[in-house]
């Protein structure tokens, strides 16, 4: 008796591989002027962004152990700046903002972001491409340009919003200087801008499902709810996982918008950490406090990143 | 093919030199002029002036040559810092006088007091407030190139239609003027037309609150010591505080530009502003009169506005000596009359009689209220975290706080950003 191992497929150009896993294929042997070629291409890319992204990152780490104005002679100064960072009262208040900010923008844009994203789906929807389009177009206008429009929308005196509610009876007051309206106003201003980004990748997800699972639940008897909860949100993970962690990143970094439309006020209730550090930097010129503050913020949007990461790397993994 | 690949490394290597090799300065030519670089922000007529006055320098020797670049005010406060940092920056630099005692402090503007001790400098007639809004510690770091106390601006067709044919001259008259050009037409609680447009915070130059709390007697920071807690400007806070609130004569939770466009809107009948609120007038066919800030209690006094040029360190010696002959032409008695009939302002020189700008009838009246001017916050270095802690003040005031405690929690976060 003899014993045939099954035949190897025959191998044509072109052919279908299964995809690396991760870590990589194993050693590859390449030729010197190969690698030569790789490290030509790469080395442009390199050098900018040692130049742009990585020196800067160093020199303002070594800024931060510094009282550095940006003029004359520096002094280190140790921990001082770090230290004054959670001292300051003025610092921990707008860590304190920075935090509304990001409990309100997040899940506010996240769910408006998915509820759209579910309705525009849906292919019986007629005119779907004219609404996904009009969502997502406040996305493209400049943040400084929306800033803008909105605070003459909502001056209480020559602003269009009020004139309207007005003669409808509301007095809506000046929304952008009411210590308790403005920061609700500027993070609806930024949902209303950036929402629709989250949104087409929403969408994105959302087509990768296979449409045979729904067919299997309604085959079933499985409500829309009901198919909402097992099939969409589950197989949202990976793109919820992304969206939570972009939205988050972009409301601890909040700047430009509210730079225009309260600079920060009313006294300090809007004053966001990114304001705080172009104030330091630019007005009060303490770019040693500046750049300490600027570490401090990014570690706080590292952990949080990672913690997210992590818990949505988690579910991915439950759930297969 | 491994030289090919070397010589494709080093072309990288050698263009990303390059690169980095680009942000040489311009420094000075070995022969010919000292260059010289100016930024300034006077954008409209005046920017014209300015030019043609530095322009007019130049021909007028050999040795230096000053370039000007316009830039707004706002820019100039925003990319000095990199600028000069990256050793690419101005060697003379125009920016707004309460900016300056901070950039000074850290370093980053020459010490003028020699240039100011020769008697050739044609500094010695010069206002002596002007000059006090950018020292720090008593030397100074800069020369003015404009100085104007803030005025009251009023509508002269809305003043008519109330019935009203002068200006007010004290708080009361102010305030009983006001009234009486608020119109509440439909009843609703929220007039058509105020009768003053009083910012609460971010005032033009920051200047309006200190003005009323000089004329009510009291003053923000006396040396190194705050001294907002006073009686005086609880009352003071107190009185404009219920004109506000109480008697609807202004808006609340206005900031300076706001201010501005309700009164070139029509909608306010005064307004405290500097000289270009002249311009935005006529843009907007308001037929305009000015005024000095009604005296309070104590005096008339107004806070007020000041530009400066200073040198700054990047400058090597032949470019300090251009800039400070320039700053000396600039300061010719010719020259000056010539800057403020352009740039509308008053004349920098003491020296200069109101007869000689009379041509100019925005000059002429600003000239005439210029003695209430008072420097503001001179010498104070952080002057905008105490802008900032005043703004707070009168923010919270309007908004309903009690005066004193405002006052209280003022006065010691002014101490500390003044310490």
């Amino acid at each position: 008796m003899t014993t045939h191992a099954p035949s190897a497929p025959p191998r044509r150009r072109g052919a279908y591989r299964p995809p690396a896993p991760i870590g990589g294929r194993g050693p590859l042997r390449h030729s010197p002027r190969h690698r030569l070629t790789v490290v030509a291409f790469l080395t442009p890319a390199i050098v900018i962004l040692t130049v742009f992204v990585a020196w800067p990152m160093v020199s303002a780490l070594r800024l931060s152990f510094t009282d550095a104005s940006g003029f004359g002679r520096e002094k280190f100064v140790g921990l001082e700046n770090y230290a004054r960072v959670f001292t300051d009262p003025d610092i921990v208040s707008a860590m304190g903002n920075t935090a509304l900010y990001a409990l309100l923008f997040t899940p506010i844009a996240i769910a408006l972001a998915l509820a759209f994203a579910l309705l525009l789906n849906n292919p019986l929807l007629p005119l779907r491409g004219l609404f996904r389009t009009a969502l997502f177009t406040p996305f493209i206008v400049s943040l400084a340009v929306a800033a803008f429009a909105w605070s003459y929308l909502l001056d209480p005196q020559i602003g269009l919003l009020n004139y309207w509610l007005r003669g409808l009876g509301i007095q809506l007051g000046n929304v952008l200087q009411d210590p308790t309206l403005a920061m609700p106003a500027v993070v609806l201003v930024a949902v209303w801008k950036s929402f629709g980004f989250y949104m087409v990748i929403f969408l994105a997800g959302l087509q990768d499902i296979p449409t045979s699972l729904y067919e299997a639940a309604r085959v079933d008897g499985a409500s829309a709810w009901q198919r909402f909860r097992s099939i969409t949100f589950p197989m949202l993970g990976n793109t919820m996982g992304f969206v939570v962690i972009v939205a988050l990143i972009a409301a601890l970094q909040a700047f430009d918008q509210i730079y225009v439309m309260t600079g920060g006020g009313p006294y300090g209730t809007t004053q966001t950490i990114v304001m705080e550090i172009y104030q330091s930097g630019f007005r009060k010129l303490e770019l040693g406090f500046a750049s300490a503050l600027s570490y401090v913020l990014l570690l706080i949007t590292l952990v949080l990143s990672l913690t997210q990461f992590l818990f949505f790397s988690r579910r991915e993994k439950d759930a297969a | 093919m491994m030289k090919r690949s070397l010589s494709v490394l080093a072309t990288v290597g050698a263009a990303a030199l390059l690169l980095a090799g680009c942000s040489g300065s311009s420094g000075t030519a070995s022969d010919g002029p000292a260059e010289i670089t100016f930024w300034h922000g006077y954008t409209e007529a005046d920017g014209k002036v300015l030019d043609q006055i530095v322009a007019d320098f130049n021909a007028s020797q050999q040795k230096y040559k000053i370039t000007t670049e316009t830039k707004t005010w706002a820019v100039i406060d925003d990319t000095l810092l990199p600028a000069l940092s990256s050793k690419e920056g101005p060697q003379i630099v125009a920016m707004p006088a309460e900016r300056m005692p901070v950039y000074a402090d850290r370093g980053a503007f020459a010490d003028l007091s020699d240039f100011y001790a020769s008697s050739d400098s044609n500094t010695a007639d010069l206002v002596p407030q002007a000059v006090d809004m950018i020292k720090v510690g008593g030397t100074p770091y800069g020369v003015p190139t404009g100085f104007v106390p803030l005025a009251m601006f009023y509508n002269k067709a809305l003043f008519a239609s109330a019935g009203i044919t002068e200006a007010p001259t004290t708080w009361d008259a102010w305030v009983a003027d006001a009234k009486k050009l608020t119109v509440d037409e439909n009843g609703d609680g929220t007039p058509e037309q105020y009768g003053v447009a009083i910012p609460d915070h971010a005032t033009v130059a920051n200047g309006l609150w200190p003005s009323l709390l000089l004329s009510g007697g009291g003053q923000i920071v006396d040396g190194d010591k705050a001294v907002i807690d006073s009686p005086e400007n609880a009352k003071t806070i107190q009185y404009w505080t219920d004109a506000i609130t109480k008697d609807k004569i202004s808006p609340t939770g206005l900031d300076g530009i706001a201010a501005d466009q309700l009164f070139s809107s029509g909608k306010a009948a005064m307004h405290v502003g500097g000289p270009w609120m002249a311009s935005i007038a006529k843009d907007n066919n308001i037929d305009y009169g000015i005024a000095a800030i009604p005296a309070g209690p104590a005096e008339q006094a107004a806070s007020a506005i000041g530009v400066a040029m200073g040198v700054t360190e990047s400058a090597d010696d032949a470019q300090r000596a251009g800039a400070e002959a320039f700053f000396t032409y600039f300061f010719q008695k010719d020259v000056a009359t010539q800057w403020s009939l352009a740039s509308g302002w008053p004349p920098l020189r003491t020296d200069i009689p109101l007869s000689d700008v009379s041509s100019n009838p925005v000059v002429a009246a600003l000239s005439e209220i210029a003695p209430t001017g008072r420097a503001l916050l001179p010498g104070v270095v952080n002057g905008t975290d105490v802008i900032s802690d005043i703004d707070e003040l009168t923010q919270k005031s309007v908004a309903g706080g009690d005066v004193t405690e405002l006052l209280s929690t003022a006065q010691s976060k002014i101490q500390q950003a003044i310490e």
